[in-house]
């Protein structure tokens, strides 16, 4: 099981059951713990739905008592390919 | 005293005055690490060297390099126990001088060489970036280092403080406003062209050039470090690009700026004691090699409530440099502070009120100004009240500033983002507005029979009942005065 976060404005923003767009941010313990991926994902509010979690912050760094479960369905570049 | 050439021989001199402790425990890197160096700064304690860091063994921290000012009188070399004026002064005729130009040293003589690290091997999580507050929106690489750029045109060379969030392994992102050095390169040259802009990222300098990053001088960052250290800051070339950066820094970052992509960054915890700038793409900064020292140290400033070293430092060299450019236009300025627990948004003018309108003329210079965007209060006083002096300050403000012809607000004016009673809308485009507070006498007033008399002390007894009080104190049964 891997744990994830996201920063949102509006917990509104994180449509359940439904493919969307995340940058989602590793809480995994060790050095790369806090970096970052965009990813495709579905979310649900059943934290037992799917295998991974996702805890969510505000826009200022507010821990929200919102929890989904999340499954992550690819990961995104986004960074065009020239930088790469 | 000589000033201190590098980090750790600043560390060194910080610890033998009392001014910096040895943690030996091993300290957390998430929160713990940060959390040290915010208590030091709200107790104004000394800063924590810890020598021993979870997941990252060779590697320490150096917190609030520059949080007190007797830290800044040691970077400077001097006596810690100089007071701010004094501190002040010495800036003052430092940087009046001729500009110090840098040294090109050989890489081998570079101890920021010692290790390197390009291509698959480049990961910042190698490094011990620290989560320094609790909800940041990241790992924080920079916080008190220095962002080396070159103006592709012009060719002068830019050190300045931008701070710089961990994304993923190879990037970073960082805010940069489009009003500072580079937020001008990257528009007006870079995006345009399409082109990337190279960087390096210096962390673990000599505290003068830190203090030369931070501060808002004209003078180019490494003939500033010159100028302060009194000898010549010694440079070393980049592996993969052709800039220069502090051979003596204890780790950098080299890399390219990506002007047409940018990636989330922040929150953060921010000098103004707030997280106020949203969570936002900003500038992505994209690294191809890291050198460091064995052993290497990292620096973490931790921005918050006062005083941390980003109040302290930036209030001194603001108002320094502001004190500059007002005299260099002859205006009959006789000091200029800022308070650190203003967090530099309020500039105490200091002036000889010898003809009407100066504390607009100074407050339209100084927001005018490039420093403009970073304050938005200007206090004028009297040559005869101590700038230093908030209680006398205060008085002269409460006093003397006219509520209806003393207070004057300019809107639209350029800001940031980071100013915490800003709209969102004014946050999101760096709009501000500024007040001057006029807390002069009108100089149509009859000095004798319009201008009220100050009432203390020292103001209104003559002085040989002032000196036999003075004198017979301790007699009429007080303690003696400190």
């Amino acid at each position: 099981m891997n744990q994830w976060e996201v920063y949102v404005n509006d917990v509104k923003e994180l449509a359940e059951d439904a493919e969307i767009e995340l940058t989602i941010r590793t809480l995994n313990p060790g050095i790369h713990k806090f970096t970052y991926k965009r990813v495709r994902a579905q979310l649900s509010s059943d934290l037992k739905k799917h295998a991974d979690q996702l805890q969510v912050r505000l826009g200022r760094g507010q821990l929200s008592p919102s929890r989904f479960s999340i499954k992550v369905l690819g990961e995104i570049q986004r960074m065009p390919a020239k930088y790469l | 005293m000589a000033a201190p050439r590098s980090n750790r021989e600043f560390i060194e001199a910080c610890v033998k005055s009392g001014d910096a402790v040895r943690i030996k425990q091993e300290v957390d890197w998430e929160n713990e690490a940060g959390a040290i160096v915010r208590r030091a700064c709200e107790l104004a304690a000394p800063a924590p060297f810890m020598e021993k860091i979870k997941d990252y063994p060779g590697f320490s921290y150096f917190g609030a390099p520059l949080s007190t000012y007797r830290r800044m009188a040691i970077s400077m070399g001097m006596d810690p126990a100089s007071s701010l004026p004094e501190i002040g002064k010495e800036y003052v005729k430092r940087t009046n001088g001729e500009p110090v130009a840098p040294v090109l040293v050989d890489r081998k003589d570079a101890p920021c060489k010692e290790n390197i690290l390009k291509g698959a091997d480049v990961d910042l999580c190698k490094l011990p970036v620290p989560l320094v507050h609790e909800g940041d929106g990241g790992r924080y690489v920079g916080t008190w280092h220095a962002v080396v750029t070159k103006h592709p045109v012009r060719g002068d060379v830019n050190w300045g403080m931008y701070r710089q969030m961990m994304f993923d392994s190879r990037t970073m992102s960082g805010a940069v406003f489009p009003f500072s050095d580079l937020g001008k390169a990257l528009t007006d040259y870079y995006l345009p062209r399409g082109e990337t802009c190279p960087f390096a990222t210096a962390i673990g300098l000599s505290p003068l050039a830190a203090m030369a990053a931070c501060a808002p001088s004209p003078i180019p960052e490494p003939e500033l470090t010159g100028m302060l250290a009194g000898e010549p800051v010694r440079l070393v070339k980049c592996e993969t690009n052709d800039l220069e950066v502090p051979a003596d820094a204890e780790i950098i970052l080299e890399g390219e700026i990506c002007p047409d992509y940018k990636v989330e960054e922040g929150p953060f915890g921010e000098y103004t004691g707030y997280r106020t700038s949203p969570r936002d793409f900003r500038v992505t900064f994209r690294v191809n090699c890291i050198t460091y020292r064995n052993n290497a140290t990292m620096t973490i400033s931790n921005m918050g409530v006062p005083q941390d070293e980003g109040q302290l430092l930036r209030s001194f060299s603001l108002g320094l440099e502001l004190e500059k450019l007002l005299k260099s236009q002859g205006i009959p300025v006789t000091g200029v502070y800022m308070h650190p627990r203003s967090t530099h948004h309020m500039m105490i003018v200091g002036v000889k009120p010898t003809y009407s309108g100066v504390a607009q003329q100074i407050g339209q210079l100084a927001f005018g100004s490039k420093l403009g965007p970073w304050f938005h209060m200007v206090m004028v006083v009297d040559d005869k009240t101590d700038i230093y002096n908030w209680d006398e300050v205060y008085h002269a403000f409460c006093t003397r500033c006219h509520p209806a012809n003393g207070i004057h607000i300019y809107r639209n004016s350029p800001g940031t983002p980071l100013y915490p009673f800003a709209t969102p809308h004014e946050r999101k485009y760096s709009i501000g507005s500024k007040v001057v507070f006029d807390c002069l006498w009108p100089v149509d007033w009859d000095p004798v029979n319009d201008v009220p008399t100050v009432v203390s002390f020292k103001n209104v007894y003559p002085k040989e009942v002032q000196e036999k009080v003075m004198n017979n104190w301790t007699a009429y049964g007080y303690p003696p005065v400190k």
